[in-house]
């Protein structure tokens, strides 16, 4: 029994990881109706340029957010701005495939400059961990992240209960026509949307950077855990976001730990497909 | 006269063992080969309104039921490549009690994740060598030109597949699906039943084409047979030849495969080329080459339509 407690501590923190990867495609989701299949891939390409700028002016990859939100809330932006905009409305397939184009695009575009070595973002945290009894014990990188993705989460729902632009952003999605008729530029605001979904994609690609190792070819298997979490936690829902990341970590790492660490990832996907199939809306959302 | 061009063109392309060397026969292999794995795509995403993103599940499925019919069972090479089609069709079936209660986008991600879970399996399965792959070695290796008209017959073979299905009433239906389904649903179409036939269809043809692939690339390895990659081209060379056309697949096929022979040594350049087409495709033309000029010049050389 005691062992158990191991896989499921880590299941919980990594869960909280695994909901700050999937709030931002969450959030375009529920603002546009965009399944941004390139999630992943944004949010690999920002461990890539947490990793460069770290190297390169040799400063702690904490600080480098600094310079790589600011840098993915413009390409969030520009993503929207130029492509996804000219195609929303119509039906849905065409920007599903836009989004799936940029994350090929944007895959071979790493592979090209990258090369298709492991890297990961070197940092003291990694080999840290609280002891806490014979059985137990906490990975400081894991607690940094679960605190980290609580903190983002936490921030984005005040931004879009409190603030004027976060209120304009859920107007311009509630109903197009009505926002624009209060002034409200929607196109630009969709712009600015998936600039902040970015960012929170910045924040997500530096701690899984230096977690885990990665590829140019990682990010779709962060886009399917995204995928995951908004899909078992339900549309649109913080609090569901957050269950949905302790379900499907603690279902793969039980998986793990049951049948050996090649199951890993398919036993979150075998639960990913059951609550697909048995609640297609999720376990806290509505139809 | 459109006709008679299509007729003349497929007697060249029958030919090509005939007059062609070796590097052509390779070539309109390949093309035969991405032509009728488009074509299923196609039918799927442009007359059924099934965005599949785990084509590559019947590749790889279609791939190893031959691999292992042939290698341990002795199976014939050809009626083991019509078993990975079997094979193919009877995980379609078992799919669609998970994912046929999704709708769109759910749909696509849900196929996705059918196929990553099936690439974990078969690469942790002591079955199939896991991760390592299988050599095909079958006791008569067939010629190159067996191998050849083994991708004419299934990839010319799914062009008029989809032709016949849809000037069939099955296609009737799935049309008015398309324009509407809610209506059509009313007017006595029967959109469960019509979408898991053409799924079903879609991959007993894919897999029996991937038999015949795998036939000729000998080496089959999970990591290869189950990746994305394989369902990436075929919604590339379907759009920008033109989603919802039959002649679409056609031309888009003939991009894809002058270009990666081209560029065969900068795969990554490659991709990144057809990614960008297909995005400026969706945005300029979203009906693809064919699609447009159809609009534009009003012709249609295989149209389903009744004159």
């Amino acid at each position: 029994m005691f062992d158990l407690a191991q896989p499921v501590l880590n299941g919980i923190l990594l869960g909280g990881l695994y909901a700050l990867i999937a709030i931002g495609m969450s959030m375009m989701f529920g603002i546009v109706k965009l399944v941004n299949l390139a999630h992943g891939d944004m949010m690999i390409l920002s461990s890539y340029l947490a990793l460069v700028f770290s190297t390169w002016l040799g400063i702690n990859p904490f600080f480098v957010l600094a310079l790589t939100m600011p840098v993915m809330f413009v390409v969030g932006y520009l993503f929207q701005g130029i492509l996804i905009n000219r195609v929303l409305g119509k039906a849905m397939e065409p920007p599903l495939l836009v989004a799936f184009g940029m994350s090929i695009i944007l895959q071979n575009f790493l592979l090209m400059v990258f090369t298709p070595d492991a890297r990961s973002i070197i940092t003291d945290l990694a080999t840290l961990s609280i002891v806490v009894t014979e059985y137990l014990s906490i990975s400081v990188l894991y607690l940094v992240n679960f605190f980290a993705g609580l903190l983002v989460i936490v921030l984005l729902y005040f931004f879009f209960q409190k603030s004027y632009l976060g209120r304009a952003i859920r107007a311009a999605s509630d109903d197009e026509v009505a926002a624009r008729l209060m002034g409200i530029n929607t196109r630009r605001t969709y712009g600015i949307a998936m600039g902040i979904a970015m960012m929170t994609a910045a924040v997500a690609g530096m701690l899984v950077g230096m977690t885990f190792t990665f590829y140019p070819h990682t990010g779709p298997q962060y886009l399917i855990v995204a995928f995951g979490v908004v899909v078992i936690g339900g549309l649109g829902s913080i609090k569901g976001t957050f269950v949905g990341g302790f379900i499907l970590a603690i279902a793969q790492l039980l998986g793990a730990y049951y049948f050996g660490p090649g199951i890993q990832l398919l036993s979150g996907y075998v639960v990913l497909l059951i609550v697909l199939a048995i609640r297609p809306q999720g376990i806290f959302g509505s139809v | 006269m459109s006709l008679a061009v299509m007729g003349l063109l497929l007697v060249a392309l029958a030919t090509v063992p005939v007059w062609g060397s070796d590097y052509l026969v390779l070539f309109f292999m390949l093309f035969c080969f991405y032509l009728g794995l488009s074509q299923m795509w196609n039918l799927l995403a442009g007359y059924s309104g099934l965005i599949s993103l785990g084509q590559q599940v019947f590749i790889g499925l279609g791939g190893y039921t031959m691999a292992v019919m042939t290698n341990y069972y002795g199976v014939n090479i050809w009626l083991s490549v019509f078993l990975g089609g079997v094979f193919s069709a009877a995980m379609a079936l078992f799919m669609s009690l998970f994912i046929f209660r999704m709708k769109g986008v759910y749909f696509a991600i849900g196929t996705w994740i059918f196929a990553e879970a099936t690439l974990i399996w078969f690469s942790n399965w002591e079955y199939v060598k896991y991760g390592m792959g299988l050599f095909v070695k079958p006791a008569n290796p067939p010629s190159m030109t067996m191998i050849f008209y083994g991708a004419f017959i299934t990839g010319v073979g799914a062009v008029v597949l989809v032709y016949i299905l849809l000037r069939s009433r099955l296609g009737l239906g799935l049309m008015a699906m398309r324009d509407d389904e809610a209506v059509a649903e009313t007017m006595g179409v029967e959109v469960f039943r019509s979408k898991l036939t053409c799924f079903v269809l879609a991959a007993f043809t894919t897999g029996l084409i991937a038999g015949v692939l795998y036939v000729f690339q000998v080496f089959i390895q999970p990591y290869k047979a189950f990746a994305i990659d394989w369902t990436v081209v075929l919604v590339f060379i379907t759009i920008i030849g033109g989603i919802g056309t039959i002649e679409g697949p056609i031309v888009g096929t003939m991009i894809y495969v002058l270009l990666s022979q081209l560029l065969a040594e900068y795969m990554s350049v490659s991709l990144f080329i057809l990614g960008a087409i297909a995005i400026i495709v969706i945005l300029v033309a979203p009906n693809g080459i064919m699609g447009t000029l159809s609009e534009k010049l009003g012709f249609e050389i295989l149209s389903p339509r009744r004159q």
